[in-house]
């Protein structure tokens, strides 16, 4: 049985699932696989730049790689039979796609027909994640793999200018910013070790361990070997509408300004902080409602049952909803975490580049794509998921899907002044493309190459 | 959103399986009521024994429930609660193929449920779109007044 209470080998586990690189340059690179040879042939030639998790001292990688298969992808390069294969969650079987997964997701069938890549006729077997301290760096190990991918015939989606171009990240300055203007990456899961019961626990990420929230599998059978000391990445390139959510911001600003007397452009922070939970210096509202605090700007003690009106946050605004932290449920048990490993694609948004792509590419780290990923996704597109909510068809603030039927999308900000009622939220986010991914263990990536 | 699930299990033919399928039935309601009532996500939940063609003893066991919310993230509420975690292990004890995987963790019971559910969200008609929760809050209001 490969469930163990033993800790996990640092060295077995794929570094990003356990650290946050801090490369400022990376590549995301997007495969189908054509035969099972090419396919390992690939895996083999890459495998020499997988990083771990375990800790490199001084000695910082100047370029590294994590690699990520689909349920097709492992079904093409592993020696499972079919009657292994049946050992893996529906959910990662099925793929984002899938109308299961659509009931969380709801993206609809209109966008998904326009992925650049995870429907059907536009498989995902594999996602590398390639890194770099520089840009030549970088270069040189993208070349590297797409020589490798080329060489074992794989087809390559470019995500990115009408199929020209890869998924790359943009150094934002400050770091760690995103389009939108805020400040991302403050809060994830301390990833501790030995409590099962607790949701930032690292054995509510990775496969194979006693674990009483997520409860991540497999654990049973070959499957289970296989997957043990891996962690699923829900891979989503979300792309981001900031002219609208900037034109939202000017128009509400200029009419909420004097009511709560504040200037247009506190007015433009204090809406976008109310959408988020969050100043776009990242200080929560919780701890400074009424105006960012530079000093908080990485706070993440703090809760929300002490805000049963909203007044400090809106029930919906993003962090609220994705991570309810200390709010009283209605379904029992604590609210499920999520590792995020994402940063921002394409150029700031200006007249010159109004026209381009821009957004986040979201790596989203789960033990379970059906309890940690899917039910936050579905928190995020129906706020039903506490009873203090006084909207139970409403709608995360910043990011949920419009579309999505039955759907509430008016957003109500309470205020000592009486409350700013927006009728309907737009559309900021649209997602361009989705891929559930395993991120093996290294000891099972030598073993598909064997 | 209210899922329909179907659950059809056709069972073993000898006289225990028989009689521990009449045993399910019969204690089904008594075994998942608590649990249900404090889950306040499921509308509907009935439980029917198929009869073999020749009208004697029980080709398959179905479960039938109308339940609030996706279908992925939900079924982890009836394997962490412990009175339909029973009825739905009970009825997998005793599926005439064998489960792969065994129903004996999360992943185990999800693989289950999808292999043997005859429904999808497109199958179901519903005369109201309100959740448990919503209704039982409006008539707990009326109640107050
Ligand atoms: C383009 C889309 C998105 C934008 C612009 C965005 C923006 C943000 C920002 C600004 C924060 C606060 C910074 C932090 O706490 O690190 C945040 C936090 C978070 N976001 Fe998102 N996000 C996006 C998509 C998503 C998605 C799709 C999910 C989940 C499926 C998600 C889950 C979270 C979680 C769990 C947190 C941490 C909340 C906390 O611990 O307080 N985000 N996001």
């Amino acid at each position: 049985m490969p469930v163990s209470n033993s800790q996990p080998d640092r060295n077995n586990v794929q570094g990003m699932i356990m650290r946050g690189y801090t490369h400022p340059w990376s590549c995301h690179l997007i495969f189908k696989f054509a035969t099972q040879p090419g396919a390992k042939g690939f895996i083999k030639a890459i495998l020499p730049y997988v990083q771990s998790a375990a800790d490199w001292g001084d000695d910082k990688p100047e370029m590294m790689l994590n690699i990520g298969l689909t349920f097709t992808g492992l079904k093409v390069v592993s020696k499972l039979t079919t009657s292994d294969l049946a050992g893996f969650p529906p959910t990662f079987k099925q793929g984002p796609a899938s109308a299961g997964s659509q009931q969380s997701l709801n993206d609809g069938k209109s966008n998904i027909d326009t992925w650049v890549f995870g429907q059907t006729g536009k498989q995902v077997d594999c996602v590398v994640h390639v890194y770099g301290m520089d840009e030549p760096a970088l270069n040189k190990l993208v070349k590297i793999v797409a020589d490798a991918a080329v060489a074992g015939g794989l087809t390559e989606y470019l995500p990115i200018a009408n199929g020209t171009k890869r998924l790359e990240e943009y150094a934002t300055v400050p770091r760690n910013s995103i389009h939108f203007g805020y400040l991302d990456g403050i809060d994830q899961p301390a990833l501790n070790w030995g409590n099962p019961d607790d949701p930032a626990d690292l054995s509510a990420f990775l496969i194979g361990y006693p674990n009483n929230t997520s409860q991540p599998g497999p654990s049973q059978g070959n499957a289970g070997v296989f997957a043990k000391d891996g962690c699923y990445n829900a891979f989503r390139m979300l792309y981001q509408d900031v002219d609208t959510f900037d034109n939202f911001l000017d128009t509400n600003a200029k009419e909420i300004a004097p009511k709560l007397g504040l200037s247009i452009a506190d007015a433009t922070e204090w809406m976008a902080a109310k959408l988020n939970g969050r100043w776009r210096d990242g200080s929560p509202l919780e701890l400074t409602p009424d105006k960012p605090n530079p000093e908080l700007s990485h706070a993440t003690a703090f809760g929300y049952s002490g805000d049963t009106t909203g007044m400090k946050c809106p029930f919906s605004a993003h962090n609220r909803v994705a991570n309810p932290r200390d709010e009283v449920l209605s379904e029992p048990g604590l609210p499920p975490r999520l590792i995020r490993r994402g940063m921002a694609y394409g150029q700031p948004f200006n007249s010159k580049t109004a026209s381009e792509d821009r957004g986040l590419i979201g790596l989203f780290l789960c033990g379970s794509l059906s309890n940690q990923f899917e039910l936050l996704y579905s928190w995020i597109n129906t706020t039903n998921f506490s009873n203090i909510f006084p909207n139970q068809q409403g709608q995360d603030a910043l990011i949920a899907n419009r579309s999505m039927p039955g759907a509430d999308t008016s957003f109500t900000i309470p205020t000592s002044k009486g409350p700013v009622e927006i009728e309907s939220l737009p559309q900021f986010v649209v997602t361009r493309g989705t891929a559930y991914c395993l991120l093996p263990s290294i000891s099972t990536l030598k073993s598909i190459v064997e | 959103m209210t899922n329909p699930l179907t659950l059809y299990v056709p069972i073993k033919q000898d006289a225990k399986t028989q009689e521990t399928a009449q045993g399910i039935h019969d204690n089904f309601v008594a075994a998942v009521t608590a649990g249900l009532d404090a889950s306040a996500i499921v509308h509907y939940a009935r439980i029917s024994l198929i009869p073999n063609a020749s009208g004697e003893g029980f080709h398959a066991i179905m479960l039938m429930t109308e339940f609030d919310g996706p279908m992925n993230p939900y079924l982890k509420f009836f394997w962490d609660n412990p009175g339909t975690k029973l009825a739905f292990s009970a009825i997998a004890a005793i599926a005439l193929t064998p489960p792969n995987p065994p129903v004996t963790d999360l992943t185990g019971f999800e693989n289950f449920i999808n292999n043997n559910n005859l429904n999808d969200a497109g199958d179901m008609y519903a005369a109201y779109p309100q959740t448990v929760k919503e209704i039982e809050k409006a008539f707990s209001t009326a109640k107050a007044h």
